[in-house]
């Protein structure tokens, strides 16, 4: 009688992970990049299509729609205003000499000063200017005054606050819509494309500041004859930005102030403008317009 | 400022979610082989409810195997960027798997103890744990059940 050599039962795999037919066979972090590059791409183009269209009709508003949008969101500024003073009126001259002659403004500048540490200056829709008197007290000359006043005026001209609105608008209630809810919302998804929308509103921003850049200093050097003290400011606050600025850069609505500079000097090296001349000072009582000139000191 | 500390924090969560999430699942999947084939001698049936059985029966005691499994950040991202375009949801195909088969074997370890010869008339459920209700940051469980009659 022969032994029969058995061996002992080893089952197979009960379910392999090829023969598995619940499971699909794609690596979890392709699935998630493939994910990622689609809504980020999509995001981008609805947006910009999205920002495009309302940014152009916008502009078609009348300058009386103006005047009334910019009233409603002048009445949501909680700051505390300082009314009645001499800086204003300075203030408002100043950015009145930034027109060139004969240039036209569709609405009535209002100068608003407001007291606040932080060192601000900004344009609202229907022509209200907003400047913080904190930057009176880190400007030096009228020249770098001038020149941040005619880069307000550049954003009024180009319709900027009404742009921004209203691709803001529009990004708001597209998200709204798809049931995403603002940026604040903190879901992780809702994220990438809030912020793929941010991304391109600051894109637009930074357009229009370097716009308004330009504009701001060739009527500076058509108001004083040169261009010279007028960037100071940005180059000061250059030196103080430091290295956070370098890393969050991408994330200013502001481009750099460096490339800011740059450019600027580059666009007068071109157009042949003066870059030297004299400085004009301030008034004295720039900071504390209750006295006279004497006692300032 | 603000939001690229929002971006590193939903980074780390991603990177985490996926280290630890794709080292358990594997070793779960490797656990899971193991385990089916020292219960393969054990048949389970989905029929039994009304039907005659062949075999003579003289005893019957519930059987019910549960599991619960947490979804991690990774997936939860995937899933919901998957929500945007529609399609398999393929990182939640694999946590299914895994519940079920755990649900199951832990039915059936509860089946081989009691010895029974046969689990009939076994029904599956599935339950959502948690998850979006439950907090911003969590990211939600799933619970499967697998129950059964153990015959002797």
């Amino acid at each position: 009688m022969s032994i029969k050599y058995v061996p002992e039962y080893v089952p197979k795999d009960v379910i392999t992970e090829e023969s598995n037919p619940n499971i699909t066979r794609l690596h979890p972090l392709k699935n998630f990049i493939y994910l990622l590059i689609i809504v980020v791409s999509v995001s981008i183009v609805i947006f910009f299509a999205l920002g495009y269209a309302a940014s152009w009709l916008t502009t078609k508003i009348s300058p009386e729609n103006e005047a009334q949008v910019g009233r409603l969101l002048y009445n949501t500024v909680s700051e505390a205003e300082i009314i009645d003073d001499r800086r204003i009126y300075y203030l408002d001259e100043l950015l009145h000499n930034m027109l060139n002659p004969g240039e036209n403004l569709r609405l009535p500048l209002t100068v608003h000063l407001f007291d606040s540490d932080d060192v601000n200056a900004a344009i609202m829709s229907g022509g209200h200017v907003l400047i913080n008197n904190s930057l009176l007290r880190e400007v030096k000359s009228e020249n770098e005054l001038a020149f941040i006043l005619a880069h307000e005026l550049g954003h009024f001209q180009h319709k900027d606050p009404l742009k921004s609105l209203g691709r803001y608008l529009v990004m708001a209630s597209a998200l709204a819509t798809v049931g995403i809810g603002t940026s604040s919302s903190s879901d992780g998804l809702s994220k990438v494309v809030s912020w793929t929308g941010e991304m391109t509103m600051l894109h637009y921003n930074r357009n229009q500041e370097q716009q308004a850049d330009e504009y701001g200093l060739e009527r500076v050097i058509n108001h004083y004859g040169h261009g010279n003290y007028s960037l100071d400011f940005f180059n000061r606050f250059q030196e103080e930005d430091g290295e956070y600025y370098q890393i969050s850069q991408y994330f200013e609505s502001h481009p750099k102030n460096q490339n800011r500079i740059k450019h600027l000097n580059q666009l007068a090296n071109n157009n042949n403008w003066k870059m030297q001349g004299e400085i004009t000072s301030l008034p004295k009582w720039i900071n504390c317009p209750d006295m006279d000139e004497m006692q300032c000191e | 400022m603000e939001s690229l500390l929002q971006i590193f924090g939903i980074l780390f969560l991603l990177i985490i979610g996926y280290l630890f999430g794709n080292y358990r699942e594997k070793q779960h999947f490797k656990n899971i082989k193991q385990r089916e084939k020292k219960v393969l001698r054990l048949s389970a049936a989905s029929f039994g409810g009304q039907q005659v059985i062949a075999t003579k029966v003289t005893e019957t005691k519930l059987v019910v195997g549960s599991v619960v499994i947490s979804i991690d950040y990774f997936k939860m991202i995937s899933s919901m960027l998957r929500n945007l375009v529609g399609g398999k949801v393929i990182v939640y195909e694999t946590l299914l798997d895994r519940s079920r088969r755990e649900a199951i074997l832990r039915m059936k370890e509860q089946a081989i103890e009691w010895q029974a010869k046969q689990i009939l008339n076994v029904r599956l459920e599935t339950v959502a744990i948690g998850g979006r209700f439950g907090g911003r940051l969590d990211p939600g469980s799933v619970e499967v059940i697998a129950y059964g009659t153990g015959v002797k």
